[in-house]
């Protein structure tokens, strides 16, 4: 009788535990995130890919912060100053900030983090030159520092917001050593590491005390797949609650529309596509070719029948969020006879070759060339199109100027700034401009590199765009969306432009 | 036998040491991996290259740096991943057992279809089953292995949502990537068990077995199975370094954390010290299977082993 009641008193008490667990697992949620890539390392200074950031935003902070909004907010610097014509910014800091092992967040974090990032250490990654403008930065007590420039960069304050520029913890750094903390990252941002497994996933879970507040999930799951049809799979069969950008291929819309759990949601991107243009050599030196070919090519069609209207005409190298686009500005229009006139003009034979390099791993790219050549086609010309592997292309052939008359180039920044655009595309000796050298075009974009009245800077970046434009140094094709594939049980979700996903405002039903 | 192992044994070290020279030579061939680690960069100075070369250790002499890499690997020491900075041999020892643990459930699967079907397309030669069986191992042979991934991870994950689309999660996650690589496996080897059993089943020894009155089934299995399978296991030892090559593409399609997946982003991230370790890990395993299947044949055929 007695063993009985014992028993039947367990049994109660392990019903009343078992939904206990049950009530706190459903307070518990767990999304899970398909990233195309693993960046082999979670140091800030280790890596430019964007999906380093896509994950590392959620576990650190910057001294400046910038969401999905895009504005430029305090992060832990609550407060910033411009001092000695900008060479000088004086920055207060948050208190009682503490990294997710319990150190405090201070000037000496800050000094260390930046320190290290222009030193040896950061030497060895390709983070630095981002912040090459930097000379030191001094501690002036707890909770100020200044930063001292070599020269005024009016793009500082917001590279402070990501990548090279993430503050790292001085005292774990120095006790467990760099190589812990490639694999083991510790930050101030709204999730901590929990663990990492290289090629398989990364896995946070939130950090009640952080100063934003505490993140609505309890647990952030990162997946690495790489080839998109799986990570589709993934969605559709609802072990992946989310697949971020850049994974779902323009064909792959349409499945994800299809299942009525599923969405897709797409936002702007500072992602351009363009068909740059030799202007050393054979008939694209002509300005008047080059204009021929932009007015030969129905730039709308290819983005309304092959892109699904998930991209916008572009008129300039940017896109429409670039600081430094000229909204005035209007793309070409499509006039094939224009093109035919014009070529003429320029002494170009009905049948003469035309090269078009482009990336092969880009199926959607593939389809967009094949257009553009067809339309250079209807205009006279024999348009040839010549893949190369990525890599291939990117390092080997256009830096050294080994193109055919095209080339793809496909590029945007974080920053969504101009500058990092034009600069790197326009400038005399760049590595990514193998042709062109323009004294004039070279004096305006070096001009506005010192200028942080945003007002002047902006309309000597507009006129560059203008400027090029004219001249017709590439074929700008548009800017394309940025795709999420999204379950419908995830809520409060926000795209971002950028890859940099903060995801403390999301739930998971 | 102590001297044939010693042959064979300097016969191995001198193909690593040939496989191991060519890819260090052949991957060097694909690019500068400091381009490739600044490609997001904007303006990059020559030096800020030459300070990341010196960190990665690909500024000096080709040689030198192949000794170095000799000279790890008897301690089992790869160096460190470019993108990152992880010890090689870290990465290795988890994706290492991974693709081994597939391997040997495709090799497993498609050894265990394929005899039976194959012995018996050899009894029944002409016959209905013989022509079913041979037509379904025309029809495996005929997929592409990663379009066959894809249909069944449609129908098996996303229709029936029985198994998992990818990843590497306890045993259900084995079933669809085992299969898409032992189907087309088991298409091949049907058809091979069954000719080398039609051979065998003309000899006079099954004739004074059957003659001895012995069941079917022991003068199958018995004697006529062992009898072929010297070319079969020959085969199937062949089989298995095709299979770790071929595996690549499935492991892709799978998401599978395997040797694949690594040498996959370590050709497309011109990761050289990790592509190096994944290709000397892969031709010293195809070497010791080679091994494995010569000390097998004395132990299957005795005639062999006086040899």
């Amino acid at each position: 009788m007695n063993s009985k009641r014992t028993l039947g008193g367990a049994l109660k008490a392990l019903a009343i535990t078992s939904s206990l667990t049950a009530a706190s697992l459903s307070f518990a949620s767990t999304l899970t995130v398909s990233s195309p890539q693993d960046p082999g390392s979670w140091d800030p200074i280790d890596t430019f890919l964007v999906n380093w950031a896509s994950v590392a935003t959620n576990i650190y902070d910057g001294l400046t912060y910038r969401g999905p909004d895009l504005k430029l907010q305090p992060g832990l610097a609550t407060s910033w100053e411009q001092l000695d014509d900008s060479k000088r910014i004086r920055f207060t800091l948050r208190q009682d900030v503490k990294f997710h092992d319990g150190e405090d967040f201070n000037a000496a974090a800050v000094k260390f983090t930046f320190d290290r990032l222009m030193g040896n250490e950061g030497k060895k990654g390709p983070q630095r030159s981002n912040y090459s403008a930097i000379d030191s930065v001094e501690v002036i007590d707890d909770y100020t520092v200044d930063f001292h420039l070599k020269a005024a960069d009016p793009v500082l304050l917001t590279k402070l917001a990501g990548y090279g520029a993430m503050i790292v913890p001085p005292k774990y750094i120095q006790e467990k050593g760099e190589d812990f903390f490639n694999t083991h990252p510790v930050g101030t941002g709204p999730f901590k590491f929990s663990s990492y497994e290289p090629k398989v996933g990364i896995k946070l879970e939130a950090y009640a005390d952080h100063w934003g507040g505490a993140p609505k999930l309890t647990n952030l799951n990162y997946r690495f797949i790489s080839e998109p049809s799986t990570a589709v799979a993934e969605l559709q069969s609802g072990r992946v609650d989310l697949v971020i950008p850049p994974t779902i291929p323009i064909g792959m819309i349409t499945t994800i529309e299809k299942n009525p759990n599923l969405e897709v949601i797409t936002t702007i991107s500072p992602t351009v596509y363009a068909l740059r243009f030799n202007t050393k050599n054979g008939i694209t030196k002509d300005e008047k070719v080059r204009k021929a070919l932009i007015y030969g090519v129905d730039r709308q069609a290819i983005i309304d029948s092959i892109l699904g209207g998930q991209a916008a005409q572009i008129a300039s190298f940017q896109s429409a969020i670039s600081f430094g686009d000229d909204p005035s500005m209007a793309p070409l229009p499509y006039d094939p006879n224009k093109a035919m006139q014009l070529l003429k003009q320029a002494g170009i034979k009905p049948g003469t070759k035309i090269q078009i390099d482009i990336r092969g791993n880009n199926a959607t790219f593939n389809e967009v060339s094949q257009a553009v050549a067809s339309y250079l086609q209807i205009i006279g010309l024999n348009a040839t199109i010549k893949p190369y592997e990525t890599n291939v292309l990117l390092n080997d052939i256009i830096p050294a100027g080994k193109t055919g008359e095209m080339f793809q180039q496909s590029w945007g920044g974080w920053t969504l700034d101009y500058d990092n655009t034009a600069y790197f595309m326009y400038h005399t000796g760049e590595k990514w401009n193998p042709y062109d050298s323009d004294p004039a075009l070279d004096k305006q974009l070096e001009s506005q590199r010192s200028i942080t009245d945003r007002a002047k800077r902006l309309e000597i970046l507009q006129s560059i765009a203008n400027y090029t434009a004219n001249r017709a140094l590439e074929m700008p094709l548009y800017s394309l969306n940025a795709i999420f594939g999204v379950s419908k049980r995830v809520k409060n979700f926000t795209p971002v432009p950028d890859s940099r996903l903060r995801l403390t405002d999301v739930t998971v039903e | 036998m102590a001297n044939f192992l010693m042959k064979r044994f300097l016969q191995a070290v001198f193909v690593l040491l040939a496989v191991t020279l060519i890819v260090a030579f052949a991957i060097r061939l694909t690019g500068d991996p400091a381009l490739m680690l600044t490609q997001g960069a904007g303006s990059v100075t020559e030096a800020d290259l030459m300070l990341i070369r010196e960190a990665l250790g690909i500024n000096k002499p080709f040689f030198v740096q192949y000794f170095e890499f000799l000279k790890g690997l008897f301690s089992f020491d790869f160096g460190r991943s470019f993108m990152g900075g992880t010890p090689v041999a870290d990465l290795i020892s988890k994706s290492l057992p991974a693709t081994l643990m597939l391997a040997a459930s495709v090799m497993i699967i498609s050894i265990a279809i394929s005899i039976p079907l194959g012995i018996k397309a050899a009894v029944s030669k002409g016959k209905w089953a013989d022509q079913t069986i041979r037509i379904l191992s025309l029809i495996g042979l005929s997929f592409p292995n990663f379009w066959l991934g894809l249909m069944l991870v449609l129908v098996f994950s996303i229709w029936l949502q029985w198994l998992p689309p990818s990843g590497m999660d306890g045993f259900t996650s084995f079933l669809m990537p085992a299969f898409t690589m032992a189907i087309i496996l088991t298409a091949t080897n049907v058809r091979l068990v069954r000719s080398s059993m039609l051979e065998t089943l003309q000899s006079q020894y099954i004739m004074v077995a059957r003659a001895k009155g012995l069941s079917e089934n022991k003068v199958l299995y018995k004697h006529a199975l062992r009898n072929c399978a010297i070319p079969l296991i020959t085969y199937f030892g062949l089989q298995f370094g095709g299979l770790l090559g071929g595996i690549v593409i499935i492991e892709r399609v799978f998401n599978w954390p395997g040797l694949g997946t690594l040498a996959f982003d370590a050709v497309s991230g011109r990761d050289y010290p990790v592509l190096q370790a994944v290709i000397t890990i892969l031709s010293m395993l195809i070497v010791s299977v080679n091994l494995l299947v010569d000390i097998a044949y004395g132990l299957i055929d005795p005639r062999i082993r006086t040899e």
